[in-house]
């Protein structure tokens, strides 16, 4: 175990490494990326440009860019070209919002992915199999930005059942709070529910055929019991390998939800950057968004060894 | 009256190619303390009827009709919750692979005692454990009270099917079923779970019914004897009636093609050539690597450790060990598919371990293999023409009306007529496909074709046909065959010399006969004595002079 997370701490640092070296050279090599020329705005003297190129080090080799930035972003220190605000502090103003959105749309999706996907195979075949494949596929084929619209008219324009967007703190009103991410949640949770109970479907009917189960219910165990303890227990291992993807890349912004909702959170901040061509919030945010991933596979890996004893962290197989 | 008695059991699936009458009135009654055979090849439906009195088979495409009595019990018209009360309780089942017939992520204590508390909800955990860990005990579980909390992956085959035998005696029932019990396993371990059984009946007076293809097996513990063919019995009878009075054909010829392992095939002379092959001092070790950040050798896995021998040109050499003792290690090492840790591997007189991959290549064309699954090594889907062309198109050797006359040929050199050129493997049955796979071997004409466990997974009709095809296309070919198995009746049956492998090394080698009549080494001796014969009249002979259990 230990030598396991030692190993995978090591990867950690490796990937972060060529996430942002790999940014760092995109950003560099896009055209319209001129940063002092767009800073000192449409009538600039190139006076003011080279002064500007000085002051935050244009000049300097792409090597020693990178350091300084890098450096800058774990001190706290770096500065947004567009705005010249706090990166760091931006982000961290964003969590609440970003997390909020993830962990309750995670909610949403694990229960009715996995209800969903329980019921469907349990009665395979049937009407309410039928029925729930039909609501994943529609689900799965639903874009995000269509779905979000649809709600927003129906829901908050035309019934005004919801506020139209905006984060509320949850320690400033936990009502307001859970009023306006409803719709984000369920918006964002949607896809994942078709995606996860038919995902659950299929491993759970193939777990039916094993011989374990056949064992289960020879030895007169009650249909439910077979079902939860033999089947379903053994058919979520998949599941949080998915999970721990989405959820991962996800804490890093979810960029259309949270821009259309105007959530306010870090995805958004995100998409400003991108508009904005503004290098240190992107590279931040995705070293951001990336330690995540990487965590969260990490956590996976050993939620795994716990689900299935087979597994041993650690030591290679033969 | 009988403890269970069945009438007319008919079970008819409704399958996407049409019905499919599994089992197609079979009447037989059980009574209490007996074991109970029911013999027959795989699609008899020999299982199906065990499952169908416990209400495993019911489904939305399975037709179940006649009888089925347990005492007061009607298993057939029984409901979903009046069957729960008989499985597990009344009537408990023992199947045959113990690797997946546990639930993988669940200790196996834990699911002894989940057996328990199904039936009995007022036995607390503690007392259910307690009663746990008497059961492993009392089917021969050293260690219990640590091994109670192990997975079922770190038991052996032989302890998770104690194990497995454990929980089913859990709620002392009335009748075992017991479906292939051994045919997963060792044969030392096999004779070990026969002697359990047997053992369990006397003790109790456990009224069995054991399911099995393999009629050695049915000669050490049955009393009472049916052969089941396509659904139907066609033979019942005690054990001596079945063996020495058997009247149905079918009865006759399945007796006919047993292989046994106290009878000599005739003799051949022996091919006195140059050894093509041959191994020296060969040794593969896998290391055990641990360590925090850097990869450091703990310990190391002794596949292979120190192997010599060698083939002669024409001759086959039959390889017996049982599972984990490093054969297949050896015979990948042999055709150059692992890199040995030392030693030396000699094809023609030309050194191979060691060689590059492109170096190899040449030779690969006159070494082949036929493996022992014949399920698993042809790829569904490609076609049979495809699968057994494959080589030839690979090495270059033929094209186009070239390619096709030369698969037609050796799909008829094997049995196979041209329609199954076009067919696709699920179309075919496992002597069959093995049929294929041999002709995909032999597609290349090689000198050294190594036959890894090729008839284990066969009938034992099929397995004497196979045989016979290898034997006669040794002759055909001037083949040299290195012949793998775990059953030393086969490898009897095929070898001019047999080498017997034990932990990584030979312990035993020598002329076929000799070995098996005259072994040496200890662990030769106990590899045949636990071999079952299919002769009711000599096991009692050989169980007597080795005295009970």
């Amino acid at each position: 175990m230990a030598r396991f997370v030692a190993r995978r701490l090591l990867g950690m640092v490796a990937v972060l490494f060529a996430v942002s070296v790999l940014t760092f050279l995109i950003f560099n090599v896009i055209p319209n990326s001129e940063p002092a020329q767009r800073m000192a705005g449409k009538n600039a003297t190139p006076r003011l440009v080279a002064s500007i190129t000085e002051e935050w080090g244009f000049d300097q080799s792409l090597p020693q860019q990178y350091a300084t930035m890098m450096k800058k972003i774990f001190t706290g220190d770096v500065i947004s070209y567009e705005g010249r605000e706090n990166v760091d502090a931006r982000i961290a103003e964003g969590v609440p919002a970003t997390f909020s959105l993830c962990i309750g749309a995670a909610v949403i999706w694990m229960f009715f992915g996995i209800l969903f996907g329980y019921l469907s195979a349990v009665r395979a075949g049937g009407m309410l199999d039928r029925t729930l494949t039909i609501v994943a596929v529609a689900g799965i084929s639903m874009p995000v930005f269509w779905l979000a619209a649809i709600f927003l008219n129906y829901l908050t324009y035309k019934l005004e059942l919801f506020p139209s967007g905006g984060y509320v703190e949850f320690t400033e009103s936990p009502l307001d709070w859970a009023n306006h991410l409803i719709l984000p949640w369920v918006t964002m949770a949607i896809v994942y529910v078709g995606v996860y109970s038919r995902v659950l479907r299929s491993n759970m009917l193939d777990a039916m055929g094993e011989d374990y189960v056949r064992t289960a219910r020879a030895k007169g165990l009650g249909e439910r019991r077979v079902m939860t303890r033999h089947v379903l227990r053994n058919s979520l291992i998949p599941i949080v390998t998915l999970f721990g993807l989405d959820f991962g890349s996800l804490l890093g912004g979810a960029i259309v939800v949270e821009a259309i909702f105007s959530l306010n959170g870090i995805g958004q901040y995100a998409y400003e950057s991108l508009i904005n061509t503004d290098l240190p919030p992107i590279m931040a945010i995705v070293l951001f968004g990336a330690f995540f991933v990487v965590l969260f596979n990490t956590l996976v890996d050993i939620a795994y060894a716990w689900l299935d004893p087979r597994i041993r962290l650690g030591t290679e197989a033969r | 009256m009988s403890l269970l008695s069945v009438r007319d059991l008919r079970v008819g699936f409704n399958t996407q190619s049409g019905h499919v009458q599994a089992v197609d009135g079979v009447s037989f009654d059980l009574e209490a303390g007996e074991v109970l055979a029911i013999v027959g090849e795989s699609g008899s439906g020999k299982s199906v009827t065990a499952q169908t009195l416990v209400g495993l088979t019911r489904g939305p495409n399975t037709r179940v009709e006649g009888a089925a009595q347990l005492g007061e019990t009607d298993l057939i018209g029984a409901s979903q919750a009046g069957l729960r009360e008989v499985r597990g309780e009344r009537v408990a089942m023992v199947f045959q692979d113990p690797m997946t017939s546990f639930n993988p992520v669940y200790r196996i204590g834990a699911q002894i005692i989940e057996a328990i508390r199904a039936h009995r909800p007022e036995v607390g955990k503690a007392e259910a454990r307690k009663r746990a860990i008497g059961l492993l005990d009392s089917v021969g579980i050293a260690d219990v009270a640590r091994r109670v909390d192990a997975y079922p992956h770190e038991f052996s085959g032989g302890m998770r099917q104690r194990a497995m035998i454990a929980m089913a005696l859990a709620l002392e029932p009335e009748i075992l079923i017991a479906d292939e019990p051994t045919t997963a396993l060792d044969v030392t371990v096999q004779a070990q779970i026969l002697a359990l059984l047997e053992r369990l009946n006397r003790e109790r007076g456990l009224a069995t019914i054991l399911i099995t293809h393999d009629l050695g097996v049915v000669a050490e513990v049955a009393d009472r004897v049916l052969v089941m063919h396509e659904g139907r019995i066609v033979e019942r009878g005690s054990l001596d009636q079945v063996f020495y009075a058997a009247e149905d054909p079918y009865t006759q010829q399945l007796l006919g093609a047993v292989v046994r392992i106290d009878s000599a095939p005739p003799l051949r002379p022996a091919p006195r050539g140059e050894a093509l092959l041959e191994v020296t001092d060969l040794v593969k070790h896998y290391p055990v690597k641990s360590g925090l950040l850097i990869d450091r050798e703990v310990d190391r896995v002794r596949a292979v450790d120190g192997v010599s021998l060698s083939i002669r040109k024409g001759e086959t050499l039959g390889l017996v060990g049982e599972s984990g003792c490093g054969k297949t290690t050896l015979c990948r090492a042999a055709l150059g598919l692992v890199e040995p840790s030392s030693g030396s591997v000699r094809f023609e007189g030309r050194e191979i371990a060691g060689l590059s991959r492109r170096a190899m290549r040449p030779l690969r064309q006159q070494m082949q293999i036929v493996f022992q699954d014949p399920y698993a090594s042809l790829n569904p889907r490609k076609r049979i023409g495809q699968i057994v062309g494959e080589p030839l198109r690979r090495q270059g050797a033929a094209r186009g009306d070239e390619l096709r006359r030369r698969v037609l040929e050796l799909l008829d050199r094997v049995g196979l007529g041209a329609e199954c050129f076009d067919r696709y493997p699920h179309e075919f049955s496992g002597g069959q496909r093995q049929r294929i796979g041999i002709a995909r071997a032999l597609a290349l004409r090689p000198k050294l074709i190594v036959a890894d466990e090729p008839v284990s997974a066969l009938d034992v009709s099929i397995r004497a046909q196979i045989l016979a095809l290898l034997a006669e296309l040794q002759q055909d070919f001037g083949l040299t065959y290195l012949f793998v198995a775990h059953d030393i009746g086969v490898v009897r049956h095929v070898s001019d010399r047999i080498a017997v492998m034990n932990a990584g090394k030979i312990v035993e080698e020598g002329p076929a006969d000799r070995v098996c009549e005259r072994p040496e080494d200890p662990y030769t001796r106990q590899l045949l004595a636990a071999v079952p014969i299919p002769d009711p009249r000599e096991a009692r002979a050989r169980r007597q002079t080795v005295g009970p259990g």
